[in-house]
């Protein structure tokens, strides 16, 4: 990463912030449409540094973020341990994917929105409904690109593999999941973007604590700037989120370093 | 059904030890509901150190019989024996040269090659050695760091024959394996390929469509044909290696192939 590719990545954010200062410095909006970048450049600061008691969001960072990173992390570890296994199993497997692919595609036709009654009602309020609407969202793309990744291996490199002396069971090892890296990897990058927009719906349902529960409180108490604190924190951590998961990644697995 | 002797060649020496036998193989797919034999009753016989070309036109079932005889495919009928043992799965004694670039592309050069080698108990020094010796062998010295994707076509091919030979298979199985390269390239691999056998006394059954090619590397070709169901000519090539291309009596060969082929 060069200092030009820092520039360039950056470039779009700062383009926006410049608009953002120009459109208030004009005092067109109110403020209680879109305060001030300043003044949310201080809510944040006050959010993230500031001591307790300093007002009613001060210090509460660190707090929050743990929460709701556990939801995350949970309810999405739940899609991928579910999502890749029956994703490629479906994939090389035309029975099992007969079995399932009507019931999952049922499912996934259901908005995720949908879910969430029925997820307080079996869970009530609290991480237990978060993780499960975080882990019902991340599910399906999770699923379907591993699905796809396998049915994309051509058949030469199955060959390939069994006149090499590969047996079967190793083959899924050793050649179907190397192959089938890239989507699988694409599926979750996918499923850790949704997991973060369903982490805030899970969020706004009173939870005390985590990012999306700020936000909510915030709209509650009109405090427009703290609801923008929380959409460009959350912004930034998602995107942090998705370099970690490309990095761990190709840390991991040699498929992923060279073909992603 | 076709006598036994049909594949051998006339006037065999008897020193000649038969190492691969195809007897009465027959395959059918079934097509518009009707079912359409590619291979009817084909027997073979390959021997030891032998270079034998396969050639026909497209349909003729010539891959149909090189997948048979790799294991991918069991026939409608009949049985392939290598050395003896009936052929029914893929495996290491019966490898394949692909004509598409059939190289793990999340692998480099090395690890391509050795890919074989992993169930072998085999130290992780002595593997480096033999992968180094096969580098040198197929002319990649200095490639084996590379990822195939950063290769060109006929560097491939070299990494995808330093693959299957580095495990020592009793016959090389190549499915029309230079066909996508450029004239010089294949000449180049076709040289290669030679040089290699002769050293190994490497049996090779060869698929490709190129006459020239058939000639170039063939002690004898099989003309196969739909119509007769498996092979319909037999030609021996007697031609002294390192075989001339521009020669008279190579472009003879060629002729006569190619009558065969517009029959």
């Amino acid at each position: 990463m060069g200092t030009k590719n820092t520039a360039l990545a950056l470039l779009i954010p700062l383009i926006a912030l410049t608009s953002w200062y120009g459109v208030s410095a004009t005092g067109l909006v109110p403020v209680y449409l879109l305060p001030h970048p300043a003044t949310v450049g201080e809510a944040g600061l006050r959010y993230i540094f500031g001591a307790t008691g300093q007002g009613p969001y001060a210090g509460r960072f660190l707090g929050d973020l743990g929460a709701s990173l556990i939801r995350v992390l949970l309810g999405f570890s739940l899609a991928a341990a579910l999502g890749i296994p029956l994703g490629i199993l479906s994939g090389r497997l035309a029975l099992v994917n007969r079995l399932v692919a009507s019931a999952i595609g049922g499912l996934r036709a259901v908005p995720g929105i949908c879910w969430l009654p029925l997820a307080m009602i079996w869970f009530g309020i609290g991480i237990k409904t978060t993780v499960f609407l975080v882990a019902m969202a991340a599910f399906f793309p999770i699923y379907q690109n591993a699905l796809t990744g396998a049915q994309l291996v051509a058949p030469i490199y199955y060959q390939a593999g069994a006149m090499l002396g590969v047996s079967r069971l190793r083959g899924v090892f050793a050649i179907l999941l190397p192959m089938a890296m890239p989507n699988i990897i694409t599926g979750l990058r996918l499923g850790m973007g949704i997991s973060w927009a369903y982490l805030v719906l899970g969020e706004l349902t009173g939870v005390p604590n985590g990012l999306g529960a700020v936000i909510m409180d915030a709209r509650m108490l009109g405090q427009t700037d703290m609801i923008l604190v929380g959409i460009i924190l959350i912004a930034v951590i998602g995107r942090g989120c998705d370099r970690l998961l490309l990095f761990m990644m190709r840390l991991c697995f040699k498929s992923a370093r060279r073909q992603v | 059904m076709r006598p036994m002797e049909q594949g051998l060649p006339a006037g065999e020496p008897a020193h000649r030890e038969p190492i691969l036998d195809v007897v009465g193989i027959s395959q059918c797919f079934v097509h518009n509901g009707a079912a359409a034999a590619v291979l009817d009753h084909l027997t073979l016989r390959l021997f030891k150190g032998e270079l034998v070309c396969l050639i026909g036109r497209s349909g003729c079932g010539k891959s149909t019989l090189l997948k048979i005889v790799a294991g991918f495919l069991a026939p409608t009928q009949g049985h392939c024996l290598l050395a003896g043992q009936t052929i029914t799965r893929p495996g290491p004694d019966r490898c394949v040269v692909f004509q598409e670039d059939a190289l793990f592309p999340w692998l480099t050069v090395r690890e391509n090659i050795a890919f074989g080698l992993s169930g072998w108990k085999m130290s992780a020094q002595a593997q480096a050695l033999e992968v180094d010796r096969y580098l040198d062998l197929v002319g990649l010295q200095g490639y084996g760091d590379y990822l195939p994707r950063a290769l060109s076509g006929g560097m491939k091919q070299r990494v995808a024959l330093a693959r299957v030979l580095i495990l020592s298979p009793a016959i090389l199985l190549m499915d029309e394996p230079f066909g996508a390269l450029d004239a010089q390239t294949r000449d180049d691999m076709q040289d290669l390929l030679l040089d290699l056998a002769r050293e190994r006394r490497q049996t090779i059954l060869f698929v490709t469509h190129d006459v020239q090619e058939a000639v170039t590397i063939a002690d004898r070709v099989l003309m196969m044909d739909r119509e007769a169901g498996g092979i319909g000519e037999e030609l021996q090539i007697e031609l002294d290696r390192p075989r001339n291309r521009t020669s008279e009596p190579f472009q003879m060969y060629c002729a006569q192939l190619h009558q065969w082929l517009r029959k």
